[in-house]
């Protein structure tokens, strides 16, 4: 095993090396830092590529790896300065072409991104694509993304957070209340084909997590922010435990238990039979569980604590109560 | 000490750099013999009397390895030998291994590429953009600003997804488990990768069934066995392939509607209100889009009362359905 996963750490070596020397051959003289800076790798990752591309090269006519035959660099500015500058080079010209797959990569996040308000430019969208096609050394492996949708709201939170300035709006949260909120924005989120902001909401004097969807009637204030990402501590992951979560017994279809791992706690006990999983979810209050348990009908059910199959069989029933109109209940 | 210890000295990316730099210098090519005995990484393994098995087999990884990082690592046979393995050459022609000198990324550009390869964060695509992004470094353009507050993300959740993007770019038929809603058993497939899609947040296989005789459209979460990968080629499908099923895709979500009633002020009128193509008639029920009638009830029944299906008739059937069967489920 061992033997095949060395591979994958070494290409992102290989490619970094292959990288690194045309962007040296463009600078006389450069430090380690700000090599490291603009690559953003650690300036020891540096040294190292530095250290083995000034003893590589080409076997050359000799078969020998004559001293022409190799790079070379100011070993001694190197050493002492941490300054690198290539004094001899083989081989190498200009940068590589992208692989087919990371021209696809780039190709597909940029369909993706393309509707956003910022990015009205169409065309130049356009171009940026066909020149990563044009740059790959094989045509870009076939995969598309939609466009995100997009909005209003979206686009003025997007400002809000650029100005760094208050916004206000309708918030409907998923107990079904809706009030006022007043918030600092810090981060636009999206996941696929949903958006959320991260924001410190003024109300409950804490860091929130808003659906756009959710949101109605947003304003635009003049008043700066108060509190930065940076203060308040704002976690990389969206959905945030917290100590008063309910905890929930579920058992769901193994296939579709991805669908629920942004619920899953970390380190839960799970146990699989019959393809169908039994774990624990996180949910802050049963409001949000009935939701989601009843968008995956014979998929997951909850186990326990009864409350919570309670809080799901009502809201099901009630649903389901609709569809009677005249007809007598109790079927 | 043996030779293999020796080599071990040697780590693989400094061998597999050696391998690039000596024959991207090279334009007649050179022999598998020539590789093993002279290039940095193999010829302290190489045996001149002995057997080199071992090494040839090191080889044909790395050139595996290689190529697939976008290295256009080509074979060439000897004028008159066609045939002779022992005599094939090797060569990176250098017109398409470096990135055309024609190809600019402005400032605004890079800043666009650096968050379209953000937007991957997991799983191989992720991979693929850190190296797109070296890639794009070693041309020495920086972005003109560093995005701030902005965290837009893909997600590639579906294990089918990795499994299916190898066998799209190495044009090898696939064989799966697909089950179809409505039915209890899951029924083998065999189809040609045309295209991985994401569309309305979810992701697509659309491929040439070979049983069927057609194009068909997979959604890979029902895709409920490991995909097999065959060793049978495909001849790959033009770009407009793709494109084709994309404006399908668009065009069964256009002509697909549902009418709906919504409890005003609710989460459902909320967050339906705002989806893509929603109309609201006067007396506030909204006209849907939707592409999948399944996957879509699954959505409408996570509103429970909130919505009201009023057409069609199937939609109806399938949200009342799926209610009644979460109320049993946790009667």
């Amino acid at each position: 095993m061992a033997e095949r996963q060395a591979p994958l750490q070494a290409g992102d070596k290989l490619t970094f090396l292959l990288s690194l020397v045309p962007f040296l051959m463009d600078h006389d003289r450069i430090s380690v830092g700000e090599v490291a800076a603009h690559f953003g790798m650690k300036p020891e990752q540096i040294r190292d590529a530095v250290r083995l591309i000034g003893v590589s090269g080409i076997p050359g006519e000799t078969a020998q790896y004559q001293h022409e035959d190799l790079f070379d660099i100011s070993w001694d500015d190197f050493e002492e300065n941490d300054q690198i500058s290539l004094t001899h080079r083989v081989a190498i010209d200009d940068s590589p072409r992208f692989s087919a797959r990371e021209a696809a990569a780039l190709i597909a996040g940029l369909q993706y991104l393309s509707a956003l308000p910022e990015h009205a430019d169409r065309a130049a969208i356009a171009s940026l694509m066909a020149k990563l096609s044009r740059g790959a050394s094989a045509a870009p492996s076939q995969l598309a993304v939609e466009a995100s949708d997009t909005d209003e709201t979206l686009s003025l939170i997007r400002d809000s957070v650029t100005a760094g300035v208050q916004i206000e709006f309708d918030y409907l949260n998923s107990r079904g209340e809706r009030e006022r909120r007043r918030v600092d924005p810090l981060r636009v989120e999206s996941l696929d084909a949903d958006w959320y902001l991260r924001a410190w909401c003024h109300l409950r004097e804490a860091v929130r997590t808003f659906r756009l969807d959710r949101i109605s009637a947003p304003v635009v204030t003049a008043e700066p922010i108060t509190h930065r990402a940076g203060d308040v501590g704002l976690p990389d992951t969206l959905f945030e435990g917290s100590d008063d979560d309910l905890t929930v017994v579920i058992e769901v279809a193994t296939a579709a238990a991805p669908l629920l791992a942004d619920y899953v706690p970390e380190g839960a006990e799970t146990s699989e039979r019959d393809g169908r999983l039994r774990t624990t979810v996180r949910v802050s209050h049963y409001h949000g569980l009935k939701r989601l348990i009843a968008a995956m009908p014979g998929v997951a059910v909850v186990i326990e604590p009864p409350e919570a199959r309670r809080a799901v069989a009502e809201w099901a029933a009630a649903g389901a109560a609709r569809y009677n109109d005249s007809a007598p209940t109790g079927g | 000490m043996s030779p293999a210890s020796t080599a071990s000295r040697v780590p693989v990316e400094e061998r597999l750099f050696s391998l690039v730099l000596a024959l991207l210098a090279t334009d007649a090519g050179l022999t598998k013999a020539e590789i093993l005995s002279t290039v940095q990484g193999y010829r302290q393994r190489y045996s001149r009397s002995g057997d080199n098995s071992n090494l040839e087999r090191q080889f044909e990884r790395d050139k595996d390895d290689i190529r697939e990082l976008g290295v256009p690592l080509e074979t060439i046979e000897s004028p008159g030998e066609s045939g002779n393995n022992q005599n094939l050459r090797y060569r990176i022609p250098r017109g398409d291994y470096e990135l055309p000198a024609d190809i600019a990324f402005s400032p605004e550009e890079t800043t666009l590429l650096n968050l379209a390869a953000m937007v991957w964060r997991e799983g191989s695509l992720s991979a693929e953009s850190r190296r797109a992004l070296l890639k794009l470094r070693s041309l020495g353009v920086t972005s003109d600003d560093p995005i701030v507050g902005y965290a837009p993300r893909l997600r590639v959740r579906d294990a089918a997804f990795e499994p299916l993007s190898a066998a799209l770019e190495k044009h090898v038929i696939v064989r799966f488990g697909y089950l179809k809603p409505g039915e209890h058993d899951a029924r083998t497939r065999t189809v040609a990768p045309i295209a991985l899609i994401q569309h309305r947040g979810r992701w697509m296989l659309h491929a040439a069934d070979q049983d069927a005789k057609g194009t068909r459209n997979f959604l890979l979460r029902r895709i409920v066995t490991p995909v097999t990968t065959t060793n049978t080629r495909y001849e790959p499908f033009p770009p407009e392939a793709m494109t084709a099923a994309i404006a399908e895709l668009e065009q069964i979500w256009r002509d697909r509607t549902a009418l709906v009633e919504v409890v005003p002020g609710s989460d459902a009128a909320t967050r339906l209100d705002k989806r893509r193509g929603t109309e609201t008639a006067p007396d506030g029920a909204l006209t849907l889009h939707f592409s999948d009638l399944d996957l879509f009830a699954d959505e409408l029944a996570g509103y429970g009362p909130e919505v009201l299906v009023v057409s069609p008739p199937e939609l109806r059937d399938a949200v009342r359905s799926r209610l009644t069967r979460v109320a049993v489920d946790h009667g």
